[in-house]
């Protein structure tokens, strides 16, 4: 049985936000809910396309990702009235959606804001999105629609563990029920890397193993575990996400600014 | 929103456990899977210069996923980015066209119910809004469009036709489809490196070529990697992992800007410094290296003009023909036309000797010996006439500038953003100096931003010296690479771009059919061209069209977004203008603010509909995209579109003028214009098939879809088949294509066979390490074409046609970006606009593809934002979330201000590419103004030699709306 686990080196970070964007399209979130995030930390405008801190030319820039954190001691599964949340052996933390009766528990249980409850139905959060698009087109569909009304994006197959159904594109759920990273059981269990680490740029998102000694996370955190923090590893959750903290920044006029 | 209702929050609230089913709240409907999915290999096409080779994951006949594709031969190739990978947004969104639309003035002309002036006239009226578009079939609007293109023709003459192709290198098939169609009728192609501001002008006269690019896999074998106004992890998101690998793997990443770029982030320095001084920080560590000796004299010597001695009382480079004891032999020593004999003083034998540029040996031509220049000193020599003058090498009189005017002090004072930290500028300049001369290879990346400028040329003749100064060109992870756009002509590609196959079989003589060219900046800048400054440096070899321009095609270009400096094309398109346009018709996937502004709008095949050829300038791989699935609605690739027009017009042509009309006009004879129409598709039986089944009755989408695809691959084929042996430098041919077939690229990219090592795309290797004369050949040109630019066969930095000398640019200098332009025909603005405008490209949009996805939308909060330095804003009393508008005197732009303290104090950004409709109505490139330099016409060879567009040479001021 392997045992999960992600390190996310900041350091190799470049901000592109492809990960956000590909885990979006590939788990059909529409636009504006994301199950992971990465910002610029420092600026109070989160949609900014890139923020600094300091003062000119005294300046830094520091990459925040946020992503389910699989806890070992998870809160999460803990207060789920109806068990649709769950622990796997391999240490997933999933939902089945079929369970889930919105009462937003976990959400409230979660100190790390990753779960996302859906307001409102999905097809209706991207009608919005698409009506914000302000296409002037006079042939097209609708205001709020896609050019053929049907269509939905993201990976099409449900998926399924012990009959609980932990993936289907959220465009197809409804309101009403929680959501989050599933860190793609539904590709982990066919043999692949999770959306985000298989695009990211920087091969900052590493996802691995840990009873492995060999595997990527292993090493990479054999390398690098002295610096490795958990996030508010106090309360004892005992994530399974592990981050390098950014320690090379760029020298200016032979400086490293604080 | 919704609230719980009552039952599930006391079923909540008590933990009970209820049987699922019953409160489930999941889709009703249980999706549909029957269907497998089934995965295509594609590629994204915009002009990011990535192409990345992506997965489509197939479901229903609908692409529901993209990811990358792992088939390049080195998996850190792998890639695609937030914007590719959201690309359904586009093809699949409220926005693609459905069906061809002609504007209602057009149709009733067509119909022979106005005439074409009260057409012209009503339609001027009705551009820029969404207004009368009727939707038609395609036989009404291609009829149209060629009955309208033909009238045109007749009016004014083929070359009143333009169109740009943007950007070949991103579908060298479909895009050469329209250079087809082009070539037969003879229309005015405007180059779109230029257009876009994407040339940079430095290479021609310093190596002789358009560009060359170290492919970023080669920067795992960097050292020293310097940045100099690109944002890399933006403009080449995916590529960027290739910095982030050299860097683990020990190479310095230094990043030289004006603001704090995301780039910056993983680099280990950052040097900021003011707005558009790169040149003179170069020239400053050129100072450091020759005086402290920290030079290649041996690379500089034998691969550079340094040596070349120039005459003191002309200013030009001494030819062996003005030399007394050189000239008769200089008459025996054959050169083509394109070379000039120089001379160098021999310091071995203490004489004048002739630099032969046939070779990179430093032989000397007459005696065979070999001879050791003199990069310094000062000389007398006798001139065929008696007369004596003083001479000295170009290294010399670079030195005696940079002792002059760029010592660390002078430059510090010149690049440092405030007086209190010119010491520590004056310690960068010095200790940058020393680390590019002992840490080898060094990579320089050269980004468009810092070349977009008036005096973009000199910043990158500047920094070429650092690298050829300290033998950085040639070798593994070495040189300076400009990656802007997928321009380059990997090979040429006339056997499908042109006519010259398919007349020269009907003539049975060697005959080429080829379009005519036209620049932008001269297209839209009416004001330049009525000046002294064209008049005295306009070379003959400038094209203008003889009664103007009077219709645009746009292909997959958004230019009235993109390109409409000072609102020129705009004024055009209103017929508000002096040279006002008559037609446009744009050939577009999507609803783009340039098809607002057309009469005619023909709706094509997206990323993932066509096949289609490509490359880019990161990387040496070639590859293919192919179809997920039909097209949507009635969209048809552009391959059958170009096709339909060349067959229809000539039909229209051959009906209704007389054949010395088409003689004169077209330059073909009617039968051979009817032939070459009807031999559009690669085997004119395809083209046959389809009209015998339109004849029958039997016509549709679905046949003409299967031909087009059919006569798309055939043309990729034929594409591939130009590069099998093509000249890549004097003397030196390559198998480019070698091996590589059609069926392949179905499969995965594939690397071109460069003659060079491994066949690494490693600039210049063959001139470096064979001795070839510079330049390599940039296709589709011959080597001539641009071997004329640097016609000693060396790099070259001393260029003494009369327009440089005249500048003061003889050698590469720093120089105020706006004193030779906006304050030379502006005096007035001195002072008025002080803020520098620039329009970067945005993390969520390549140029203005992806302003209507709406998951990037949604990344932005829908809002175009404007970026300004916190202690502006506060000297303006503005705020961030404050509604502003950046304005000069040719136009203005509105967004939302935000504070970012890496923002260079006297500079604003704005991230180009929103479409009008999210900006008020305004654009934002309305600010900018089509600079023209002297030096840009005085020669003119398409996408290498001639006026580029320079989009951050602008000052703007500030006001708050309400």
């Amino acid at each position: 049985m392997p045992k999960w686990a992600m390190v996310i080196d900041l350091n190799r970070c470049t901000g592109c936000k492809t990960c956000m964007v590909a885990c979006a399209m590939w788990h059909g979130l529409p636009p504006g809910v994301f199950w992971t995030i990465v910002k610029w930390a420092g600026s109070n405008v989160p949609q900014a396309d890139m923020a600094t801190i300091g003062d000119y030319p005294s300046l830094g820039s520091y990459p925040i990702h946020n992503i389910c954190n699989h806890c070992d001691n998870a809160p999460c599964v803990k207060v789920c009235p109806v068990n649709a949340t769950y622990k796997r052996d391999d240490g997933m933390v999933l939902i089945d959606y079929d369970k889930c009766i919105g009462c937003r528990y976990c959400m409230s249980a979660c100190p790390y804001g990753v779960r996302v409850f859906l307001w409102e139905d999905p097809s209706r959060t991207i009608s919005d999105a698409l009506r914000r698009v302000k296409s002037p087109y006079p042939y097209k569909q609708a205001p709020d629609s896609m050019a053929e009304q049907n269509y939905i994006y993201g990976y099409p197959l449900d998926h399924r563990d012990n009959g609980r159904l932990v993936y289907r594109p959220v465009l197809k759920l409804r309101r009403g029920i929680v959501t989050k990273c599933d860190w793609c059981v539904e590709r982990v269990d066919k043999g692949l890397k999770p959306v985000c680490v298989e695009v990211c740029v920087g091969r900052a998102r590493i996802f691995g193993d840990l009873s492995d000694p060999n595997s990527d996370v292993s090493r990479m955190l054999a390398e690098k575990g002295p610096n490795a923090v958990r996030r508010l590893e106090h309360l004892g959750t005992e994530p399974r996400v592990y981050y390098i903290p950014k320690t090379s920044k760029p020298r200016i006029l032979g400086e490293v600014t604080s | 929103m919704i609230k719980l209702s009552l039952a599930t929050s006391l079923v909540a609230a008590l933990g009970l456990y209820v049987k699922p089913r019953l409160l489930r709240r999941v889709d009703e409907l249980s999706p549909i899977q029957s269907e497998e999915v089934k995965i295509v290999k594609v590629s994204c096409l915009p002009n990011c210069t990535e192409s990345c080779w992506l997965q489509a994951y197939v479901y229903n006949d609908r692409v529901r996923v993209l990811m990358p594709a792992p088939d390049y031969l080195e998996p850190e190739y792998t890639r695609g980015c937030l914007r590719g990978l959201s690309q359904v947004f586009l093809w699949y969104g409220p926005d693609r066209l459905r069906r061809p639309m002609v504007r209602e003035p057009f149709l009733r002309w067509c119909r022979g119910e106005v005439s074409w002036e009260k057409a012209v006239e009503e339609a001027a009226k009705l551009r820029g809004s969404p207004d009368k578009f009727i939707e038609v079939d395609w036989d009404i609007a291609l009829d149209c469009a060629s009955k309208a293109l033909a009238k045109i023709m007749r009016d004014y003459g083929p070359a009143s036709i333009a169109y740009t192709v943007q950007v070949p290198g991103t579908a060298y098939m479909g895009k050469g489809a329209l250079m087809r169609l082009a070539s037969l009728f003879g229309w005015s192609s405007m180059h779109a490196y230029p257009l876009n501001g994407d040339l940079p002008t430095f290479w021609a006269p310093t190596f002789g070529v358009q560009t060359e690019e170290l492919e970023t896999y080669e920067y795992l074998n960097s050292k020293l990697i310097l940045i100099f106004g690109s944002n890399f992890t933006v403009t080449r998101t995916m590529s960027a992992r290739m910095l982030v690998l050299a860097r683990e793997k020990g190479a310095k990443i230094v990043v030289i800007d004006m603001n704090y770029p995301s780039v910056a982030n993983i680099a280990d320095e950052l040097i900021l410094i003011n707005p558009a001084t790169d040149a003179a920080l170069a020239l400053g560590i050129v100072y450091v290296l020759i005086r402290d000796k920290l030079y290649d004299a041996e690379f500089t010597k034998t691969y550079t003009d340094m040596p070349l001695l120039v005459r003191l009382d002309t200013k030009t480079r001494l030819k062996a023909s003005e030399v007394k004891e050189l000239s008769e032999y200089a008459k025996n020593i054959k050169i083509p036309a394109y070379r000039e004999l120089y001379t160098a003083w021999d310091t071995r034998r203490n004489k004048i000797v002739i630099v032969d540029p046939r070779t990179l040996e430093r032989k000397d031509p007459v005696t065979g010996e070999i001879y050791d220049p003199a990069l310094e000193g000062e000389f007398e020599v006798e001139l065929v006439d008696g007369k004596r003058v003083k001479v000295k090498p170009v290294f010399q009189l670079l030195k005696d500038l940079v002792y002059r005017e760029y010592t660390p002090d002078k430059v510090a004072r010149i690049i440092s953003p405030s007086l209190d930290l010119v010491p520590k500028y004056i310690d960068v300049i010095e200790r940058l100096a020393r680390e590019i001369a002992t840490i080898k290879p060094v990579a320089i990346i050269y980004g468009a931003s810092n070349w977009q400028w008036y005096n973009g040329d000199l910043k990158g003749r500047a920094l070429s010296l650092l690298v050829a100064l300290t033998g950085n060109i040639g070798m593994p992870g070495s040189g300076i690479s400009t990656y802007a756009g997928q321009y380059k002509i990997k090979w040429p590609m006339w056997s499908w771009w042109g006519y010259d196959k398919e007349l020269t079989k009907i003539r049975g003589v060697a005959a080429t059919r080829r379009p005519r060219w036209l620049n932008w900046s001269i297209f839209l800048n009416y004001e330049y061209r009525q000046s002294e400054e064209w008049r005295k440096y306009r070379s003959t070899e400038v094209p203008w069209p003889e009664k103007g321009v009077r219709a645009l095609l746009i292909q997959w270009w958004n230019p009235f977004d993109q390109h409409n400096k000072a609102l020129i094309l705009t004024r055009k398109a209103r017929r508000e203008h002096p040279e006002p346009l008559d037609f446009i018709m744009t050939t577009e996937i999507q609803w783009t603010t340039s098809v607002e502004y057309s009469d005619i709008v023909l709706p094509a095949a997206s990323w993932f509909e066509k096949y289609d050829l490509a490359s880019g300038p990161l990387n040496p791989y070639v590859q293919i995209t192919q179809p997920a699935h039909d097209p949507l609605f009635e969209s048809m690739p552009e391959i059958w579109i170009f096709k339909e027009i060349a067959v229809r017009t000539s039909k229209i042509i051959s009906a209704e003028w007389t054949e010395e009309e088409i003689e004169k006009i077209i330059g073909l004879k009617k039968s051979e214009m009817i032939e070459l129409a009807k031999m559009f598709y690669p085997d004119p039986e395809l083209q046959r098939q389809e009209e015998e089944a339109r004849m029958a009755g039997r016509w549709s989408l679905r046949i003409a879809r299967d031909i087009a695809n059919k006569a798309s691959e055939l043309a990729i084929e034929r594409l591939l088949e130009d590069g099998r042996s093509v000249v890549w430098a004097e003397g030196v041919t390559a198998n480019l294509t070698e091996g590589i077939t059609l069926e392949e690229l179905k499969k995965r990219p594939i690397r071109l066979k460069l003659p060079t090592p491994g066949n690494r795309q490693i600039p210049f290797w063959v001139q470096i390490n064979m001795k070839v004369p510079f330049p390599n050949a940039s296709y589709p040109h011959p080597i001539p074409a641009t071997a004329r630019y640097v016609k000693s066969g060396r790099i070259e930095f001393y260029k003494d046609e009369k327009a440089f000398l005249d500048l003061g640019e003889e050698l590469p200098v720093h120089k105020d970006p706006f004193e030779e332009c906006l304050y030379k025909l502006y005096p007035e603005d001195r002072g008025k606009y002080e803020l520098v405008y620039l329009t970067g490209n945005s993390l969520y949009r390549i140029h203005s593809t992806h302003s209507n996805n709406a998951m990037m939308l949604a990344l932005q909060d829908y809002k175009p934002k404007i970026y300004m330095n916190p202690k502006t804003m506060a000297k303006l009393g503005l705020k961030t979330g404050d509604y502003i508008e950046l304005y000069n005197r040719f136009g203005n732009i509105r967004g939302y201000l935000v504070e970012d303290p890496g923002i260079h104090p006297r500079v604003v950004v704005f991230y180009q590419g929103w479409w009008r409709r999210y900006t008020d109505g305004t654009y934002y490139n309305a600010p900018n103004y089509p600079w023209i330099k002297p030096t840009e016409i005085i020669y003119f060879t398409p996408g290498v030699w001639e006026p580029n567009t320079k989009w951050n040479n602008t000052l703007v001021a500030v006001r708050k709306l309400e």
